[in-house]
């Protein structure tokens, strides 16, 4: 059945989204565009577990967090659970007091756990639902809508926009402590 | 995995750069890009959390769009041009 002439259509047609996602999760170009590489390749390999008409593009996106993870692992890096870790490093203090850049968001984003991380993109950017972004990363649809809740918070945390306080460096010591389990 | 010498020879084509590869591979980008519009379907929000009225939202997408579209190399497309010459979609004979 599997010789699908569109299906190296919708690879291709895939490519700008797995990127965006790879680099989300790698936060590194070269990470990023090796992830997708490989990625590709699986689906390649693999393509005759694909049933057409279901979602191409979770089934991507979930071979392609199965292999950041994989890596990670590979290289010893200890994959970060958020659950009961306190992640408390430096505060980023938006350059124009209001106003939100664009890089100190990255930099925000990148001080959050994985598995935060993806499940706030997956959610908030990916355009997937919470059952989708449960079923690619292999957990609970409520899990899924914790980590997106505590991503966000974390979010506003760093980026200091809840409206709260006016935290200078002082407060490192704060963020550290916690506000908020 | 009995296919990883053939990736490994296609990845390693890709690498010195296969010219007519290339070719095809631009040839068929460029067919690409016309069916890409009905590529993108959910444009959904997330009202609770995400939404348009929450900044870290907005910034996401900002975030997120800005490497949705950056320009795709060129060696992606190679890639599967390769796979598909070594391995054409898996098909019985």
């Amino acid at each position: 059945m599997a010789a699908n002439p569109g299906f190296k259509g919708d690879l291709l047609a895939a490519i700008p989204g797995l990127r965006a996602f790879a680099m989300s999760l790698s936060q590194n170009a070269d990470r990023a565009d090796d992830l997708v590489q490989e990625t590709l390749v699986k689906a390649w390999d693999k393509q005759a577990s694909f049933q057409p008409g279901t979602n191409l593009k979770a089934w991507l996106f979930t071979i392609l967090r199965n292999e950041f993870y994989s890596q990670m692992r590979k290289r010893g890096r200890e994959v970060q659970d958020s659950d009961g870790i306190m992640t408390g490093r430096l505060a980023v203090h938006p350059a124009q007091p209001g106003r939100l850049d664009l890089e100190d968001f990255r930099k925000a984003l990148e001080q959050l756990p994985e598995d935060q991380r993806e499940a706030i993109i997956l959610i908030g950017a990916s355009g997937f639902s919470y059952e989708e972004a449960a079923d690619i990363c292999g957990c609970a649809v409520g899990t899924i809508k914790s980590r997106v809740s505590r991503a966000r918070n974390r979010l506003q945390e760093i980026l200091d926009i809840s409206g709260e306080a006016d935290y200078g460096p002082d407060s490192i010591a704060a963020q550290v402590m916690g506000s908020n389990g | 995995m009995q296919n990883s010498g053939d990736r490994t020879r296609v990845i390693r084509a890709l690498a010195l750069g296969d010219s007519l590869t290339i070719q095809r591979a631009k040839h068929f980008m460029t067919r690409q890009t016309s069916g890409v519009a009905n590529a993108g379907p959910n444009r959904r929000t997330d009202g609770d959390l995400l939404g348009t009225n929450s900044e870290i939202g907005r910034k996401l997408k900002q975030y997120y769009d800005e490497l949705v579209s950056d320009e795709v190399p060129d060696r992606f497309a190679q890639l599967l041009s390769q796979l598909e010459e070594v391995e054409p979609a898996q098909q019985k004979d």
